[in-house]
């Protein structure tokens, strides 16, 4: 398979630098992101066409997909509970993807109401212990003092795979059908299941157990923790920027575009994709090297620069070209979420929690994205919605800027700092 | 105008609810038949409840709040209407979700709606077009005149004689605002002229 091998080459090429060859574990779980990243795809809005082609109203359509979004808000934070309390991560990642392939083949098979509730119910929780464990199996698997290194690489092979499921699964909505996007989601899956094997064998126990200074606290006061309160605040008034902007100028660009705009809207989802899997590595040793603030400040800043381009451009060549850098702040986003959670509470034995807690805080963000950018875009016009999205993303920066505090660990602590390696081997 | 989805919003709440209230309070028996009665339910939005809530024509065991005010006797199916008239796939078509080719031969859209006036006849159809993978497509209403409906098997063709150059321009429909604008016929002007009422 040809783009296999393109993708080992990136991996080979991301970890030299004079660094260590990446083990067996650390492979395995660059392949799993790829993956995983891969079958996210089929279920955002594409959904909504699929439902439509079935002959579905608006109505229900967008009731099917209120149900998923209520479900994945309301899992967020019991999912990150259950995955902390589960010591077997690697089984928390199978019965996911397992969880995915019976969702995808649901709307495959039977696009009839309860088995679509169902689908969007199973797939909302699911993504809910799916992320939260693959942030633990890494844990696991770089040590603390390469985190920020393994999250880069994390988001490098998730974009890596995002990318390619959508041109996959574009292409194969246009030449086949839209229901076949569904099996192919179903059947991408199972590939997904191969790098799980190795990592099963990881010795999971929560960190704070080898450390000299265990840190067990109750699950609220790791939540009360101030830093990730700060944190969750600003992810969410980044988001609340951000989520919209690119529904916005696909719509702008179906309008202004002639019959190309589907291409270019493909261009503005994979660009970005390409962007975060160049620059997530850097992205991780910035934050090693110089802390997470420079990192957030220079992914959230891109915002601002977007939204107000976006006001004022309307051809779409500096539109894919702007919408670049948004691969540069997913990146940041990407690394940053895991990384300052467990700067925070990686050692709290409450990880997977706090991960819920920011992934919640993410949730409402996006979900009052859509809703605020239409409305101000219903009465005000496009121009109006971009310059209100680039507002919410400099308020966002103003927030780390002004109360968000440096998380990376000091100094390297004796005891925490050696990486964990495998059990057997 | 009045989208025919409107008479359906009330209803699917409701329906949501009785569905997963099936799921979740009488088990998997009765999730099973739920589905499987649904299933064909999935045309018209407001036959959904059906899932949930009126009986399968088997008999089916009410829940004990029924019984309060009806004996607890199993309901007879319901006869068949006497006045039943034939729908032959050659003579009429569903057309919620089907493809609208444009002249290119290429797919322009979606149907997703049908704007009716006060007869109850289709005045437009509203064509969700554009977009990759559901991200950033539009909606626009279509005067219902300019369709070209021809009877086919297992699908009709239904084709719209104008570009996509033409229409994307045109603004968003709404089915909530006061009003709308669709587009007419080419020869009257410029299509943003020819507003709805």
């Amino acid at each position: 398979m040809s783009t296999d091998d393109r993708v080992a080459g990136i991996g080979s090429a991301g970890k030299g630098r004079g660094r260590p060859a990446a083990t067996p574990a650390e492979r395995s779980l660059d392949w799993l992101n790829l993956f995983v990243g891969n079958i996210q795809t089929g279920f955002g809005p594409f959904i909504a066409v699929y439902l439509t082609t079935q002959g579905w109203t608006e109505t229900s359509i967008g009731l099917a997909l209120s149900l998923g979004t209520v479900a994945a808000m309301a899992s967020q934070i019991p999912a990150g509970a259950l995955v902390d309390a589960i010591r077997g991560k690697a089984w928390v990642v199978l019965l996911s993807i397992l969880a995915f392939s019976i969702s995808a083949l649901l709307f495959a098979v039977q696009p009839a109401p309860l088995a679509v509730y169902v689908a969007e119910i199973l797939h909302s929780f699911s993504s809910c212990t799916l992320g939260p464990a693959i942030a633990a199996i890494s844990l696991a698997v770089a040590g603390p003092s390469v985190l920020g290194l393994r999250f880069g690489r994390n988001a490098r092979f998730a974009a890596i795979g995002n990318g390619i499921g959508a041109v996959l699964m574009g292409a194969c909505g246009y030449y086949v059908s839209e229901r076949a996007v569904f099996f192919l989601t179903a059947a991408l899956t199972l590939p997904a299941l191969v790098p799980l094997l190795p990592l099963a064998r990881l010795d999971y126990s929560p960190p704070a157990a080898g450390a000299p200074q265990a840190e067990h606290a109750s699950p609220l006061r790791a939540l009360g923790d101030r830093r990730l309160l700060i944190f969750a605040c600003c992810v969410l008034l980044f988001t609340l920027g951000n989520a919209a902007m690119l529904p916005l100028i696909g719509n702008t660009l179906t309008k202004t575009v002639g019959s190309e705009a589907s291409l270019v809207i493909a261009a503005c989802i994979v660009v970005p994709q390409l962007i975060v899997a160049l620059a997530s590595p850097a992205i991780g040793r910035l934050a090693e090297a110089r802390g997470r603030r420079i990192v957030l400040l220079l992914g959230f800043l891109t915002l601002p620069i977007r939204g107000l381009v976006f006001a004022a451009a309307a051809s779409p060549v500096p539109l894919v070209l702007v919408q670049a850098l948004d691969g540069i702040a997913g990146a940041s986003l990407g690394v940053m979420v895991p990384l300052v959670t467990s700067d925070v509470a990686g050692r709290s034995g409450h990880y997977n929690l706090a991960l819920g807690f920011v992934g919640f805080a993410i949730g409402i963000g996006a979900t009052a994205s859509t809703t605020v950018a239409g409305w101000i875009g219903d009465r005000l016009g496009q121009p109006v919605a971009f310059a209100s999205l680039a507002v919410f993303g400099l308020a966002a920066t103003l927030l780390v800027l002004s109360a968000m505090p440096e998380t990376k660990p000091p100094h390297p602590r004796p005891g925490a700092m050696a990486p964990r390696r495998r059990r057997s081997e | 105008m009045i989208p025919l989805t409107r008479f359906r919003r009330k209803a699917l709440p409701l329906a949501a609810v009785l569905a997963l209230a099936s799921v979740t309070g009488s088990g998997r028996a009765a999730s099973g038949d739920a589905a499987s009665s649904s299933g064909r339910a999935a045309q018209s939005g407001s036959a959904v409840a059906s899932g949930g809530n009126s009986a399968p024509p088997t008999a089916v065991t009410k829940p004990p709040a029924q019984a309060v005010t009806k004996p607890a006797v199993t309901k007879p199916s319901p006869p068949t209407p006497a006045n039943l008239e034939a729908l032959p796939a050659s003579a009429y078509t569903g057309i919620l979700g089907k493809k609208i080719i444009g002249p290119d031969g290429k797919e322009l859209g979606l149907v997703v709606d049908v704007v009716v006036d006060a007869q109850g006849g289709p005045h437009a159809a509203v064509i969700d077009f554009g977009g990759f993978l559901g991200v950033g497509s539009r909606k626009i209403a279509v005067d219902w005149r300019l369709l070209k409906l021809t009877p086919g098997a297992p699908d009709w063709k239904i084709s719209l004689n104008i570009s996509r150059d033409e229409i994307q321009g045109a603004p968003e429909f709404k089915p909530d605002a006061a009003s709308g604008q669709m587009v007419g016929p080419p020869p009257q002007g410029p299509p943003s002229h020819d507003v709805d009422r």
